[in-house]
């Protein structure tokens, strides 16, 4: 952009303007963000049980649940619900938004409000339906249709792998409208005549998915990787209300988050719960950085468009 | 031709079954508040709604204070709605389109603030709501949700994508100022993804629970998560009432959703003309 | 285009007034009358509190108690959010039994009942019972006895019947008297009827563990279930008895299936507390008149449960609040409350003489003259230290129940459970 000197007042402006757009944002920021986190990292190096005195300890909470295996165990638990529940989302979501965007597509409303619907259904009421589809008894819908398929019945609360998938269904049953919704607006910033023009050059459905859509949307699945993966690992609502009263004893299906929300809330350990949350904070921006530089590689061609 | 029908097939039946995937818990939510409790565990499953429905919602009624519940909700919902559209469209416009010092570190600032985990901040938050008098006032249950990362990356996206250059730039040129652009270029331009933000900031705030059951004690303050977590007790386990205020309290949602989702096909469709 | 855009600022204004509009009424309608008092008490589970609070406020003008009923968990959890905070807690505030060693280390956060003149009373209450609401020095109170929770053996008299074994409360207590005999009754049962004796590992577990003298720690924080004699190893391995033996069923307490399997009759015995029937009259309609109350083996005597009514510091009025905490909690209000659906059994050992308790007939076991089997459980009950950990500590060892229920290696499991228990209470 080449400005001429009698511009540059201009200039000045735009920045003002901008710092006057953002300041809300880090206003509220300071305000209410901040604090909480300076808080969560000063805990981390403390001794302190939520009531009494705080007791500094240097970096002795880190090696506490560096050494336990149950923080392994649920970072592993994290790693692998994560897998199943969260990243076929972004490949289903991108397939449904594709379709759902069709011209041709009859009842377009209707089907785009049904594919959303779980987004919609609060956690109570998700956590009712599939605590009772997914309970061990045999009469429950998940293990009535397995016996259907001459499978046994399946401990879904209680055992290694029922535990992780039946959360990761319902992860994935919730949020895949979310996926959807946000690449249906990424397609819609897609301008129409560029289908158009690759039509009359007679490319096919799946060409104009490969060459135009994917190119096109990829920074739309840039953030939508790096919202599930930062989801994903802090994973720690669906769990919570589908194991019910077992949710911090058992370790089948404990996440990160849950790990250290159970030092902090139930052992009463708020130095090696802020010790965990510095550490996932770690993973966090180690796997996003990670996710976000693997997805920005799917499409190289740019064919000259603006990102 | 007929490969192209074949095709359209396909894609009718991939649409049927995914929509029945994700309606079918919905609908199987519908037929337990319409019948007695003990319906949820016959062998085989029940599958057809019954005659309770009154019943079990009336249940509801008289347990909690169902109908201001939703109306704080909806106060709630929508405030935050339109301060999260307000605060991201503003910051997102910025963030697209114009050049500053310290953009990209303040970019990735806000990246950090969504890595902290939430729960964390639950007792300095609590702490800090308490400090300003806002416990148990509904600015207090919405307060932390103003802040939404979500909000300015997807923004910033799609201005930086929607919105041409040469568009800001010929608006200047003809002397607007820089909020002027943005009401009234920007802001037309970007309403698909307002309803889109829209709809996924109400539902997130709608379903929210933890932090409004630890700011709010007052019954007449609760919201609606809250009010139907007191009916869910370990001295109450009647399904039926508990399934029929878990619908009843989805319903407006739905509503709200398909209100959106109008503002968000209509804006297509005036996208398409242009 | 302009319409919509126009809408929208317009309900933005409009939402952003009313709310603030809303805001503003609650401040003006909150100060009111500075005669007046308003004592705000949280409370969980299924409690008469509110009608005893409606009575209390007619009895006494210009006080107003708010009753605010919570799940257990997010009771305590808000509880304890507040007392960290320092701000936003309650005027009274009810606290379980196995909680209560958790909050007892904000002792500054609560008022000392004793400074408000309690050990006058403190005759009144079992002794255990008011021990436990102290600290470890004895001259702090945190809190006055509610309800205690005295086990007793809830059984089907329909599935004894089914199985050749008499249904009178009397004879069913002379025939199981020992753990043996329970052992032989539920082997009885599975083969006449193929239903498991009780719900759950947990039951059989608790059936040990309430009624022991010591249990995880002692009052210095050490882990006890390694040492010799330490009653959780044998509770385990009751459990692990009992469930060798085919007797133990599926149901996990508070679960659904739980409520339909105490409501249909799905498995025998229930070794339950008091407060149970407050539980069971509204969730299990199909079992009334099926229940019989009769005393557990000698040996299974405990205490589930009960209840404190604590004055977090912050309260504005100490007095007005510990004037309404002593009535809620007098001889006469525990026996309503153990009259009223909530079936809260009394702390106050005076009642149990008194004969409008001993004739109460409970309707929901057919008439049945329960209150003197809860009443001679009450008196069994000793003085435990139970320690800031005890929830997540016992969790461990539930977990590792469920893992051998489900077929896992009971020693294994055991070795597993202690290493967990040490890496808690590190913590």
């Amino acid at each position: 952009m080449k400005r001429s000197r009698k511009y540059r007042s201009e200039e000045t402006k735009d920045k003002i303007s901008a710092y006057l757009y953002i300041s809300p944002f880090f206003i509220i920021f300071a305000i209410i963000g901040l604090y909480p986190a300076i808080f969560s990292i000063f805990l981390a190096f403390q001794k302190w049980n939520g009531l009494g005195e705080m007791e500094f300890v240097g970096l002795q909470n880190f090696s506490v649940v560096l050494q336990d295996p149950t923080f392994w165990k649920s970072l592993y638990n994290t790693i692998i619900m994560g897998i199943l529940g969260t990243a076929p989302q972004i490949i289903v979501g991108i397939i449904l938004a594709f379709i759902l965007n069709q011209a041709f597509l009859k009842f377009r409303n209707t089907f785009r409000a049904m594919i959303f619907l779980p987004y919609i259904t609060s956690m109570v009421a998700v956590a009712l339906v599939f605590g009772v589809f997914f309970s061990s008894n045999e009469t429950a819908l998940a293990n009535y249709t397995l016996q259907l398929f001459g499978i046994d019945p399946v401990n879904w609360k209680t055992s290694e792998w029922g535990a992780k998938i039946a959360i990761s269904i319902m992860v994935f049953w919730r949020w895949i409208g979310y996926n959807t919704i946000i690449y249906l607006a990424g397609l819609q910033s897609i301008p129409k005549d560029l289908y158009e023009a690759a039509r009359i050059d007679g490319a096919n459905v799946f060409q104009q998915l490969r060459y135009i859509t994917i190119p096109l949307l990829k920074p739309f699945i840039i953030l939508t990787v790096f919202f599930s993966t930062v989801g994903a690992l802090q994973l720690f609502t669906e769990p919570t209300v589908f194991l019910g009263s077992s949710a911090f004893s058992r370790t089948e299906a404990m996440t990160v988050v849950m790990y250290l929300y159970r030092d902090a809330f139930s052992l009463q350990s708020f130095g090696t719960g802020s010790a965990t949350a510095v550490i996932l904070l770690a993973i966090i921006v180690i796997a996003s950085a990670v996710n976000t530089y693997l997805s920005s590689g799917i499409r190289k061609r740019k064919k000259g468009m603006r990102t | 031709m007929r490969k192209v029908k074949a095709g359209r097939f396909f894609v009718y039946v991939f649409l049927i079954i995914a929509s029945f995937l994700s309606l079918f818990p919905f609908y199987w939510m519908f037929v337990m508040a319409t019948r007695p409790s003990a319906a949820y565990n016959s062998m085989p499953p029940t599958m057809t709604p019954g005659t309770q429905l009154v019943e079990n919602f009336q249940k509801v009624l008289d347990k909690i204070p169902f109908f201001g519940a939703m109306l704080n909700t909806l106060i709630l919902c929508l405030v935050v709605t339109l301060v999260v559209l307000l605060i991201s469209s503003l910051a997102g416009f910025a963030f697209a389109k114009f050049k500053f010092p310290g953009k990209n570190v303040l970019f990735v600032a806000i990246l950090l603030t969504m890595v902290i985990p939430p729960q964390l901040g639950l007792i300095p938050q609590y702490f800090l709501v308490a400090e300003f008098g806002l416990l148990d006032t509904l600015i207090g249950a919405m307060v932390i949700f103003f802040l939404n990362p979500l909000g300015i990356f997807l923004m910033r996206q799609y201005i930086s994508q929607s919105v041409s250059d040469e568009l800001i730039e010929a608006a200047k040129l003809d002397g607007c100022s820089n909020f002027r652009i943005f009401c009234s270029i920007v802001l037309p331009i970007i309403l698909p993804a307002f309803a889109t933000l829209g709809i996924i900031v109400f539902t997130a705030t709608w379903g929210e629970f933890l932090w409004q059951f630890t700011v709010l004690r007052d019954p007449d303050m609760y919201t609606i998560q809250v009010a139907l977590s007191s009916m869910n007790t370990t001295s109450n386990v009647d399904f039926g009432m508990l399934l029929s205020g878990v619908f009843w309290a989805t319903i407006p949602l739905v509503i709200v959703f398909l209100m959106f989702n109008k503002l968000f096909i209509s804006s297509i469709t005036e996208g398409s003309v242009k | 285009m302009r319409k919509s855009k126009w809408l929208l600022m317009f309900i933005m204004v409009l939402a952003v007034a009313s709310t603030l509009a809303a805001c503003g009424d609650e401040e003006a309608s909150s100060e009111g009358d500075s005669e007046d008092v308003t004592l705000k008490f949280w409370t969980f589970g299924a409690t008469n509190y509110e009608e005893l609070a409606k009575e209390y406020e007619k009895e006494n003008p210009g006080v107003t108690v708010e009753v605010k009923t919570s799940e257990n968990a997010d009771h305590h959890n808000s509880l304890f959010t507040a007392l960290s905070a320092g701000t936003g807690a309650p005027d009274l505030a009810m606290v379980e039994i196995d909680q209560l060693d958790r909050f007892k280390e904000a002792q500054d956060r609560f008022v000392n009942l004793y400074e408000l003149g309690a050990e006058e009373i403190q005759g009144n209450y079992l002794d255990w019972k008011w021990q436990i609401g102290e600290n470890n020095e004895n001259d702090f109170l945190f809190g006055l006895p509610t309800d205690i929770g005295p086990k007793v053996m809830f059984y089907r008299t329909d599935l004894f019947e089914k199985s050749g074994l008499p249904t009178n409360p009397d004879e069913v207590q002379n025939m199981i008297g020992s753990k043996n005999d329970l052992i032989q009754a539920g082997e009885t049962i599975k083969e006449e009827t193929g239903k498991p004796l009780v719900d759950s590992m947990e039951m059989v577990y608790r059936a040990v563990i309430d009624g022991a003298t010591e249990s995880y720690y002692d009052e210095e924080g050490n882990l006890l279930v390694e040492e010799e004699g330490n009653a959780v190893k044998e509770a385990y391995d009751l459990a692990v008895e009992f469930n060798e033996h085919g007797l133990v069923g599926s149901y996990e307490m508070w679960s659904p299936e739980w409520g339909d399997a105490v409501n249909g009759g799905d498995f025998a015995i229930e070794m339950g507390a008091a407060w149970l029937k407050g539980w069971m009259s509204d969730n299990a309609p199909d079992a009334e008149d099926q229940f019989r109350v009769a005393k557990l083996p000698e040996e299974f005597a405990g205490n589930w449960g009960g209840s404190y009514i604590t004055i977090p510091g912050e309260t504005d009025d100490k007095e007005e609040a510990y004037k309404f905490v002593k009535w809620l909690t007098s001889p006469d209000n525990q026996l309503n409350s153990f009259k009223s659906d909530a079936g809260l059994f009394p702390s106050t050992p005076e009642v149990y003489d008194r004969e409008e308790f001993k004739e109460i007939e409970d309707d929901y076991f057919g008439g049945q003259k329960t209150s003197q089997y809860f009443a001679d459980a009450a008196t069994d009950i000793s003085f435990v230290y139970k320690g800031s950990k005890y929830i997540p500590t016992q969790d461990e060892v539930l977990n590792a129940l469920q893992n051998v229920y489900d077929g896992a290696d009971p020693d294994k499991e055991w070795e597993a459970a202690v290493q967990r228990m040490k890496d808690v209470s590190k913590r």
